[in-house]
């Protein structure tokens, strides 16, 4: 409202005024009470499993399936994070492999995609090619996982890269690319090309230009593509889970799949591993908020 | 192919090119090519793991496997089977029914949310932000979440006793887990769904609603006349999105109940699992995936027609 244009203020003399007409039912006590409730049910709604597994990371097996329920932790069973290490020493790998894994993954789709998205933006293609591949890769976002992944299974047999760490990346950077070359391509589009023209009049080659002026302006973009691509792959079973069978690649969703398994269930343990897996996408969502939303609904809300 | 800078003429190092020493030739060709060198490495990747299985995955279904081990060509056979297969039969109408039901809540619920938050509100960047947990977490971490809600006695049990007067069999009764894993799925994707609405929302022109304020149009007239056909084009986009995310649904399923109990919660990503890596038949499972392919092409191709999106 504040950055209406002015040609739109004839229409109301009073700024402000018209707000109150479109929006005057918020002025009734009661419709106020019922937005709020709403929203607050709504909110407690989304958080509350949330807290549940947080705090249960800190009872006692006994205390989480108490009747009634602990609405608070009681005791604050803090041994629990050290109890899950020493007795699944196999998690310190799951957490490495699944560090290793993201962080690869993040680094090679990003700056893959971020090459790909320029050469589609900075060039005239032949046949409108810079319009159709885009398109076709990010298509292939639409396919679901399971079909690609059996047939990946026996590629993989066949060149031993099951049960690897360079085969999980390399899997996880082809399912992470096609949002990155989508997401920078619309950041890419916004540096005006009299900036790469002048570079390479000063003396640079268009590479050079590339590293040196492009991708530096394009850096929240690369940030923000980068976070989505950690989340995703931090966060993968269905790959993991078919292609590692032992912790030697094995990544963290994986163990925490295993735990289920078991003849009882240790849920003070899956608490605390379920709780650590939450932390690094936790810390840095919040950070590219908006962008992830694009990212999740494959660039609809631009 | 046309370059789209044409000042490289006046680059001293293409001018110089010729007679200039190893490294700066390098240069030289590296930038003469360098639309289909930043492009290339991406495409050929894609290709070799996405259109390159698949078309493994075709041959896969055109042969019979026992152990894992290929037997013999069998043509078309696979498809005729899993034609009678109750189980593959089975496995779709499970799946089909958990995107409807899932997808139709979600967008109810977001919807209604999203009306709730277009307005000011003191708090409505904390919660817009607050509700972006569910969809950023591990879907194996918040099947964990749910199987503990879920477990016999444990706080599901608790909020129904007084309705119920005893445990639920949430992911144990073979008529009520479908739901229960439904429901997961509508707490995970609900907020995006919220937080793409709001952006239409928002997105409507605000003068087109003054000129409807003018005129004397109720909120719900503005609602319906103004805003709804403003939000079309985002509104099915939102609804291919979520249909085609929840047709691949697999870890929730995996974790909360692993297709049982019987074959009731047995969607397709779960059935193809199993035949691939439980029963290591191949050619089954292959024929699977491309039927499973074709018919998500043929959604979303049905989708977009109808509504006539742009990409």
């Amino acid at each position: 409202m504040a950055t209406k244009p002015e040609t739109d203020t004839p229409v109301f003399e009073t700024p402000g005024r018209f707000e109150k007409l479109y929006n005057e039912y918020e002025g009734t006590k009661w419709s106020r009470v019922a937005i709020y409730g709403g929203l607050s049910m709504y909110l407690l709604w989304t958080l509350f499993p949330v807290y549940w597994m947080v705090t249960g990371s800190l009872k006692t097996r006994e205390g989480l399936l108490t009747f009634p329920p602990q609405w608070i932790p009681l005791q604050m069973e803090i041994s629990n994070y050290v109890v899950l290490f020493t007795q699944r020493p196999e998690f310190w790998r799951f957490i490495l492999n699944s560090m290793i894994v993201t962080i690869a993954t993040t680094i090679i789709a990003t700056f893959l995609g971020a090459c790909a998205a320029y050469g589609f933006v900075a060039f005239d293609w032949p046949y409108d090619l810079d319009f159709h591949l885009p398109f076709y890769i990010l298509s292939t976002r639409f396919m679901p996982p399971i079909v690609v992944a059996i047939p990946i299974y026996v590629i993989f047999r066949d060149i031993a890269l099951v049960n690897t760490l360079p085969g999980l990346i390399l899997l996880y950077v082809m399912f992470n690319v096609p949002f990155v070359v989508w997401m920078m391509k619309g950041f890419f589009d916004e540096i005006p090309d009299s900036l790469v023209e002048s570079a390479m009049i000063d003396g640079h080659t268009h590479l050079g230009a590339f590293f040196k002026i492009v991708l530096p302006l394009a850096k929240p973009g690369l940030f923000a593509s980068g976070i989505f691509a950690m989340i995703i792959t931090w966060n993968e079973l269905l790959f993991a889970l078919i292609i590692t069978h032992s912790a030697d690649a094995a990544t963290l969703p994986v163990g925490l799949s295993s735990l289920i398994t078991q003849y009882t269930i240790q849920w003070e343990l899956i608490s605390v591993a379920g709780t650590i897996a939450m932390i690094p996408v936790l810390i840095f969502a919040f950070i590219v908020r908006d962008e992830l939303v694009r990212g999740f609904s494959m660039g609809v809300d631009g | 192919m046309s370059e789209g800078t044409n000042t490289v003429s006046e680059n001293p190092i293409h001018a110089s090119a010729s007679e200039g020493s190893r490294k700066e030739r390098l240069a030289l060709w590296a930038d003469e090519h360098l639309a289909k060198l930043l492009v290339i490495p991406t495409l050929v990747l894609l290709f070799s793991m996405t259109f390159y299985p698949m078309i493994r995955a075709i041959e896969m279904s055109m042969y019979q496997y026992t152990a894992g081990q290929r037997i013999g060509f069998v043509g078309l056979d696979n498809y005729v089977n899993l034609f009678y297969d109750s189980t593959w039969r089975n496995s779709l109408m499970v799946t089909a029914w958990y995107v409807f039901l899932s997808v139709t809540v979600q967008f109810v619920v977001g919807f209604v949310i999203a009306v709730l938050l277009n307005r000011k509100l003191k708090f409505r960047g904390l919660i817009q932000t607050l509700i972006l947990i569910p969809m950023i977490l591990a879907p194996t971490v918040i099947a964990l979440v749910w199987r503990l809600l879920y477990a016999p006695g444990g706080l599901l049990d608790f909020i129904f006793y007084p309705i119920v007067g005893g445990n639920v069999g949430w992911i144990s009764d073979s008529s009520i887990a479908l739901y229960s894993l439904i429901l997961t799925e509508v707490w995970q994707w609900t907020p995006l769904v919220v937080l793409v609405m709001l952006a239409g929302l928002q997105s409507v022109p605000d003068h087109l609603k003054e000129a409807a304020v003018m005129d004397g149009a109720s909120r719900l007239r503005i609602f319906w006349d103004i805003t709804l056909p403003h939000m079309k084009s985002l509104i099915v986009l939102i609804l291919i999105i979520r249909v085609i995310d929840s047709i691949r649904v697999f870890d929730k399923v995996y974790i909360l109940t692993r297709g049982g109990p019987g074959e009731s919660t047995n969607v397709v990503s779960m059935e193809m699992y199993r035949a691939a890596f439980e029963f290591t038949n191949w050619g089954a499972a292959a024929s699977m995936a491309i039927s499973l392919l074709l018919i998500v092409l043929l959604i979303a191709i049905t989708f977009v027609k109808i509504a006539e999106v742009k990409f």
